[in-house]
């Protein structure tokens, strides 16, 4: 579906308002959206959707995703969370997976931000240099 | 202290060897027509790299706030939606070096001419920052065209930026063939006899959104005349993709600029530029930039001058090097105020106008002599051609002015007429079959003749045969006067004597 301009800049209006100190926040993006659907402003399905967007973009900058190739023990998980949040604050969201195809090593990414050491990344990077 | 070093040192071991690499990321969220949208990529800087799965690459050309804008290098429809994209942190780069020379090469320096892969161990980044004032020296050497209506009229030095423009087969890419073939020819007259602090000129053809056949064409002329081995082609043709096509002529600019960087030489043909704002139109587009006159987007002029300013004469401190730029502009119906050939004709410093009504009276090349300048070139024309080249523009331009009265035939008074003859035979002289560059020195002493009359006596119809058995006599008979000639650069008195000698002969021989 095609997303006008004008919905575009009230999707961006909506979701600044619903920011505090930065963070996106639950309590007031509920209340927005809710009011949002009960008025029904001029399409107000295309606001909702660019709306949905930027709050999973918001929320995906704010998560991290542990990949590993053997799931991880407690001790391990607990050493990584504690160090993401100190890295990136306390609110940001943990996800562990595990990925046989990588091998071995750890790859995080936090927003768009990869860290990769994993050793498939390592062959991956060796082979472009051959 | 060595202690405290030495523990540095090893924290710094340690660090190094953490293969860890911090990279950033983005998904596919739209693959179309070569551009990408590509959602995340916080931290995508402009310009830079990106890859794409299964070794392909793409460049960051659109940083919005929630998305990157990129095309893609290479064939797109192996993308998917949903894709993981990669910045590298790297620029686009392409070989460059003497490798290159004799080669067939695509918009990013990867060899299509099936001889192997290329032997060049330096790259250089595609967009480069033009040389500054501080490094650049005014234009002050020669490049001959071999074409001796250009050479003799219109002279282009070393740095200087011509750009030859004229309607579809008016012959635009042949006064740039001609010209790269003469450069080969100079190099190998120079090379055979061993000319002390002769400068050799290598030559770049970058094809944009050309037919194969017509770069096949070129590729088989080249090597036809040997001249291949001092050129390098860079080809974008009309079937590769619209970045390609944009990244080409940049490329090929690179490519000289190694050569500047290192004390020689480069010519660059753009061939042709009317062609590379078209797909530099389609990828602005598609990638939603807004749109200004005729659809171009409003950084039209930036696209040309960043890549002309690229083409200068540095000074000695700095490599000595040059760059020279031939730009070709392909008009439509003569119209040289549309938008790109302004903004050509603008940035450059001085321009060959073919004119098609020229062209099918059998004047090739058709140059327009009223429309076409050279800026700067009269600064690097070599003395021998300033004296005997210095009037023959303007008797030219008042023939033309004058030619409408010639069909008043002899109602006219005697200047006129001897305006009229002379320009006739002016014309008739600067007629040169394609593909077939003279030497400077050889162009001097026909001017020279031309100059001091001898021409004058013959009847117009004849004058090209005169020529053509005057050239003959000077190459096989004079060779010693016309090797005087390129190494003194001037007619002093003794010269003249020679010359006139070698003219009065002739003129005895010819009946």
């Amino acid at each position: 579906m095609k997303i006008s301009k004008e919905a575009r800049r009230f999707a961006r209006e909506l979701f600044t308002l619903s920011l505090t100190n930065g963070r996106l926040d639950a309590g007031k993006s509920k209340s927005l959206t809710d009011q949002l659907v009960a008025e029904k402003p001029r399409s107000y399905a295309q606001i909702l959707r660019e709306y949905a967007r930027l709050a999973r973009l918001e929320l995906e900058r704010r998560h991290a995703t542990i990949d590993s190739a053997t799931s991880l023990d407690g001790a391990e998980t607990e050493k990584l969370r504690q160090d993401i949040a100190s890295r990136f604050g306390a609110d940001v969201t943990i996800e562990f997976r595990t990925r046989p195809e990588l091998l071995g090593g750890l790859r995080i990414q936090v927003g768009s931000d990869v860290w990769d050491g994993t050793v498939s990344n390592r062959l991956h990077l060796l082979s472009q240099q051959l | 202290m060595s202690s405290i070093l030495e523990d540095l040192e090893s924290k710094i071991q340690g660090i190094q060897s953490a293969s860890t690499t911090k990279t950033n990321v983005g998904l596919v969220r739209e693959i179309g027509d070569g551009v990408a949208r590509i959602e995340g990529l916080s931290g995508a800087m402009l310009n830079e790299m990106l890859e794409f799965p299964g070794g392909l690459y793409g460049i960051a050309l659109n940083l919005e706030e929630t998305e990157v804008g990129a095309i893609i290098l290479g064939d797109y429809t192996k993308v998917r939606e949903g894709d993981e994209v990669k910045t590298t942190g790297r620029l686009l780069e392409v070989p460059v070096g003497k490798g290159l020379l004799g080669r067939v090469v695509d918009a990013l320096g990867q060899p299509i001419d099936g001889k192997g892969p290329i032997q060049s161990d330096t790259n250089y980044p595609v967009e480069k920052i033009a040389p500054g004032i501080i490094r650049r020296k005014s234009v002050s050497q020669p490049v001959q065209t071999g074409i001796m209506a250009i050479d003799a009229m219109i002279p282009v030095g070393r740095g200087q930026r011509e750009l030859i423009i004229g309607d579809r087969a008016t012959g635009k890419t042949t006064i740039a063939v001609d010209t790269m073939i003469n450069q080969a020819n100079a190099n190998k007259a120079a090379e055979a006899a061993g000319t002390p602090g002769y400068r050799p000129l290598y030559s770049i053809y970058v094809a944009v959104g050309q037919k194969n056949a017509n770069i096949a064409r070129v590729v088989k002329t080249l090597e036809e005349h040997d001249a291949l081995k001092y050129t390098i082609i860079v080809s974008a043709s009309a079937s590769d993709s619209a970045t390609n096509q944009y990244i080409a002529p940049f490329a090929g600019a690179s490519m000289g600029e190694w050569f500047m960087d290192n004390g020689m030489d480069a010519l660059i043909v753009y061939d042709d530029l009317s062609k590379h704002a078209v797909a530099y139109r389609q990828v602005s587009l598609l990638l939603k930039r807004p749109s200004g006159r005729e659809a171009y987007p409003g950084d039209v002029f930036y696209l040309h001058s960043r890549l002309l300013e690229r083409s200068a004469r540095v000074g000695e401190q700095y490599g000595n090097g040059s760059v020279t730029a031939l730009p070709i502009i392909e008009t439509q119906a003569g119209d040289v105020s549309a938008y790109i050939p302004t903004n050509v004709i603008s940035i450059t410093d001085g321009q060959i106008y073919l004119e098609t009504d020229l062209f099918y009276q059998g004047i090739r090349p058709a140059v327009s002599v009223g429309l076409s300048v050279s800026r700067v070139g009269s600064a690097a024309q070599i003395k021998a051609m300033k004296q005997v080249a210095g009037k023959i523009k303007g008797d030219l331009a008042q023939f033309r002015e004058l030619a409408a009265f010639a069909q008043f035939g002899s109602d006219l008074d005697a200047r006129t007429k001897a305006t009229l003859d002379r320009g006739q035979r002016i014309v008739e002289l600067f007629k040169q079959p394609q593909y077939s560059p003279m030497a400077v020195e050889l162009q001097a002493a026909v001017l020279f003749a031309m100059q001091q009359g001898y021409v004058d006596a013959i009847p117009v119809d004849r004058v090209k045969e005169f020529q053509t058995r005057l050239q003959e006599f000077l190459t096989t008979r004079k060779a010693e006067l016309l090797a005087k000639i390129l190494a003194k650069g001037a007619f002093d008195k003794e010269l003249e004597a020679e010359t006139k000698t070698a003219l009065d002969e002739f003129k005895n021989l010819f009946k």
